[in-house]
């Protein structure tokens, strides 16, 4: 039987500070599992946040448009890559006041889902963020999105 | 505030109005303060050709009365010409084309463009991809702009003011796109307000949110009895029957959000009564005599109004 160290990364990616609940999605935005073994850590004490989610995941380190992505779920995401057993490089994601092109619009009536349009939308207050949509002026909660999908919620 | 002219024109020459969203307080007294000059003050509007040679495109892809030939009239009393379709089946629409090719089209053969569009977004990806102004005529229920700045024409006109007043909405409060954006306006200036609709049709929670962290919102009423007889303007609007899958309770909301001679009999003299129009019967006609129901003069501000922004978006300042 594998024990946890043998979960221990020689080479790929671990996402920190995931907020808790949020570590569905971010597997779903970054279409893991691929590469090697992922290790899922849901509601993980955390001193900072709380609570938190951690993904860590072999063999694997993010595009900038993967880690645009992943910026949009949380405030302070940190995202380390690891080779040869140990951190080459460690960034903390900011999410940008202006999306492009990431972010579907889900109201079915807005004209981004009818014509070829670059989506763009604005960030709105701190976290947890809304997003509006620059065409339609609707606004969206991926926070609210992700926690709704989260069972027996305390 | 006044604004002086010249940086108005400065500020919309050449400028799109897609969302009253985009507008600051001092957008809303520029165009405001520019209308007044073009204010026929109960007769019919005069001509006065700024925009001889300029040309007008109203793309309307819904049905509309009151948007439309009031933006042909505005541009028409300018000397403008006028070109367009109300209804976009003898169009290359019916052929798959897109929205935004046909605008990019459009724009090469006029001065500015009018578009009414069912889909949400649609006149700001048209701004994106235009080369003349677009002016939203309204994009599904989302925004109706000049429809902002003809009700806030009018609330100014009629009661002399825009800061110190009382305001009650009263009808459909959650789908009616003139509420969220006349109340987003209003929240440019001092004033209190009160919403009064059905449970079903109350307001988002965004934007009483909104309303209440500006320090604006009024005592919330169920009824237009229950409303402070103080109130300057009741802004009526139609509770579309569609809303209710039950007929009986459409039927018991009708007559429960009427307005009648006798309802607003406590209000005095002083209420004005505004109405975006078209209205099936929530404003009783007997209404229509009393001093304060502006609703129709509202509609003809429509008028005023479009020709301000036509000629400050068109014109040249100097001419004003």
């Amino acid at each position: 039987m594998r024990g946890p160290k043998d979960f221990r990364l020689s080479d790929g990616t671990v996402i920190d500070h995931l907020p808790f609940g949020t570590a569905v999605r971010a597997l779903q935005v970054l279409m893991l599992p691929r590469g090697g073994p992922v290790t899922v850590g849901m509601n993980v004490p955390s001193p900072t946040f709380g609570r938190k989610d951690i993904i860590r995941v072999e063999g694997v380190e993010l595009s900038k448009v993967e880690l645009n992505r992943l910026a949009l779920l949380g405030e302070r995401i940190t995202v380390s890559v690891v080779r040869d057993g140990a951190v080459a490089h460690k960034v903390v994601l900011e999410t940008p006041l202006e999306i492009e092109g990431i972010l579907h619009c889900p109201n079915p009536t807005c004209i981004t889902t009818q014509e070829e349009v670059l989506t763009v939308f604005h960030r709105i207050g701190d976290f947890p963020y809304r997003f509006r949509c620059h065409h339609c002026e609707r606004t969206r909660s991926l926070h609210e999105e992700t926690q709704a999908a989260v069972p027996n919620r305390p | 505030m006044v604004v002086d002219v010249t940086d108005a024109h400065r500020a919309f020459r050449g400028r799109s109005v897609i969302s009253a969203e985009d507008f600051q307080k001092e957008d809303f007294l520029a165009v405001l303060d520019a209308a007044r000059r073009f204010d026929p003050e109960g007769g019919p509007h005069k001509y006065e050709p700024l925009l001889e040679g300029r040309i007008l495109a109203t793309l309307f892809h819904e049905p509309s009365t009151r948007t439309r030939l009031s933006f042909e009239a505005a541009m028409l009393r300018l000397g403008g010409k006028v070109l367009g379709f109300a209804e976009p089946h003898q169009t290359s629409f019916s052929k798959g084309e897109s929205l935004a090719d046909a605008i990019r089209v459009v724009a090469s053969y006029t001065d500015v463009i009018v578009l009414r569009h069912p889909m949400e977004g649609a006149a700001r990806l048209a701004a994106e991809v235009s080369d003349v102004p677009v002016l939203n005529g309204g994009d599904g229920s989302n925004q109706h702009p000049t429809q902002t700045l003809l009700d806030l024409y009018t609330i100014r006109k009629s009661t002399g003011r825009l800061d110190g007043l009382k305001v009650a909405f009263m009808g459909d409060l959650r789908y009616g796109r003139t509420v969220h954006s006349l109340t987003n306006a209003l929240l440019h200036f001092d004033v209190q307000l009160t919403f009064v609709g059905p449970e079903s049709l109350r307001l988002p929670e965004t934007l009483r949110t909104r309303v209440e962290a500006a320090g604006r919102l009024g005592p919330e009423v169920s009824s237009i009895e229950e409303l402070d007889d103080d109130i300057d303007v009741l802004y009526c609007t139609r509770i579309q029957k569609e809303r209710f899958p039950d007929p009986l309770d459409y039927e018991r909301v009708r007559s429960a959000y009427r307005v009648t001679r006798k309802s607003i009999e406590p209000f005095g003299d002083d209420l004005k009564i505004l109405h975006p129009l078209p209205r099936v019967d929530e404003v009783a006609t007997e209404v229509d005599s009393f001093p304060g129901a502006v609703y129709f003069e509202q509609a003809r501000n429509g008028v005023t109004v479009r020709m301000a922004l036509l000629h400050l978006i068109l014109g040249q300042g100097e001419d004003a």
